[in-house]
């Protein structure tokens, strides 16, 4: 009687969990496990990017959305606001598509305090692509430093890519990526401001089915679960004896 | 719903830019610099038509004069126009082949799947079988850098585009596609004018 009532508890906690997550259909554990290491990861960023901007930068909490691929632009409902953004894939077995997104203005604010120019309209294009992409190679690549040291899971970023144009035109061609593997995405992303809310960049990131799988399998090792977690046990209600043998073998 | 959202974000970017653009502007013309981007709200365009957002992997079909208003990269604006009935459609299709996944259930994602079911609904609303006329946008390649194997997805996009209106003879009257640039595509379905917007301020008629 107790185990069982304990067991609906349980299961009524977890599907708190997935409510957090704003997941549905992924494994609630595996999710979890991919949110703390770019929670891990958004600190990192967050550091390197208070320090270059030698101001207070605060970031959202990450949140991992699982959409239908094509949702995307609606959710952010950007449609058409000028976006500087940075693309950055990761090479080799880790497949994975980085997305650095400013809004122009800001890029160009961000891009002016870097270059210590006292204002954004003074700097040409070629200073302001090359100031924009030195902070997605920094913030990228302390995101997956702290990642790749946690998980021992070898990152290689490839050079970024600058890029301007509206939002849907830019996201456009990422969703086609990932439409291309499966109908729904896996993405992450967390947000960064400054205090005075100069700079607002969305960090997103679209791991591919192997680098996720790579990356639970690794974390899982690291915190000793080998076997698959089962989150949810189907228990026969006249087979009370089973489940205190299941339960206690799952502790 | 969405599109009925007020649009702050883009109104405030607009005054924001206000000043500097307010130099290079002329009475019915903007010319703006080539860095400025070129953003249009409703109210600068032609404020007494009512825009109406076309969403990735969906499709409007209006008789009533509005403007259908999309936004596309790699993926391709199909504006189907029947300038008897003055009604027509926008769809914006994502990928070129419905084959990879058989069982999702939105035509308007896939080429091959978005035209058929686009004709047939234009048609539907005219009430009347006439001649239809079509207008395509987009499939730029927007990293031409990046390594690509054979031909970009937007190329794919424009092609099986192109032979699923000659399957379903549809006759092609205008495009404007390829480039690595995003295009802003407003297609009036009153008049069949579809008016796109590239990002560095260039603005064509089809």
């Amino acid at each position: 009687m107790s185990q069982k009532d304990e067991q609906i508890k349980n299961k009524g906690m977890k599907k708190k969990g997935l409510c957090r997550f704003t997941c549905t259909n992924s494994d609630c554990v595996d999710v979890g496990i991919l949110l703390e290491l770019g929670s891990i990861g958004a600190g990192h960023a967050a550091t390197s990017l208070s320090e270059i901007l030698q101001q207070q930068v605060l970031i959202d909490v990450p949140k991992i959305h699982n959409f239908a691929v094509h949702e995307l632009p609606k959710f952010y409902h950007k449609h058409d606001v000028p976006t500087t953004a940075i693309y950055m894939p990761l090479v080799e077995e880790s497949e994975c598509d980085i997305l650095l997104m400013l809004e122009v203005e800001e890029a160009n604010k961000i891009a002016a305090i870097m270059t210590m120019t006292p204002s954004p309209d003074e700097l040409d294009t070629p200073m302001r692509q090359s100031a924009i992409e030195e902070l997605a190679n920094i913030l990228v690549g302390s995101f997956l430093t702290a990642i790749s040291d946690f998980t021992a899971v070898k990152l290689i970023p490839a050079p970024p890519q600058w890029i301007e144009d509206s939002f849907d035109a830019i996201i456009d061609n990422f969703l086609i990526k990932q439409a291309m593997i499966s109908n729904r995405a896996l993405v992450f992303d967390t947000n960064f401001r400054t205090m005075d809310g100069a700079a607002n960049a969305i960090l997103m990131i679209f791991p591919s089915p192997r680098l996720q799988e790579l990356l639970i399998q690794k974390s899982k090792e690291l915190c000793g679960i080998t076997e698959p977690y089962e989150p949810e046990i189907i228990v026969p209600e006249d087979a009370e004896v089973n489940i205190v043998g299941n339960t206690n073998q799952t502790n | 719903m969405l599109n009925s959202l007020p649009r702050i974000p883009l109104i405030r970017f607009w005054n924001n830019h206000q000043k500097s653009t307010m130099l290079n502007t002329t009475i019915g013309a903007c010319i703006q610099f080539e860095t400025m981007p070129c953003i249009t709200t409703a109210a600068q365009t032609s404020p007494t038509v009512e825009e109406v957002r076309v969403d990735m992997a969906g499709m409007k079909v209006e008789s009533k004069p509005v403007e259908l208003v999309t936004s596309v990269g790699s993926c391709v604006a199909i504006c189907l126009h029947d300038s008897t009935n003055k009604c027509g459609g926008l769809a914006h299709i994502m990928l070129p082949d419905s084959s990879i996944f058989p069982r999702e259930n939105l035509p308007f994602k896939f080429a091959d799947t978005a035209v058929p079911a686009l004709a047939k609904a234009v048609r539907k609303i005219s009430g009347k079988e006439a001649m239809l006329f079509a207008k395509i946008a987009g499939g730029a390649n927007m990293f031409p850098n990046v390594r690509n194997d054979g031909l970009s997805v937007g190329e794919k996009n424009v092609e099986a585009v192109k032979t699923e209106l000659a399957n379903c003879k549809v006759k092609l009257l205008g495009e404007d596609v390829g480039g690595s640039y995003g295009r802003r595509i407003s297609f009036n379905v009153n008049t069949g004018i579809a008016t796109i917007r590239c990002y560095k301020g260039a603005v064509k008629r089809i």
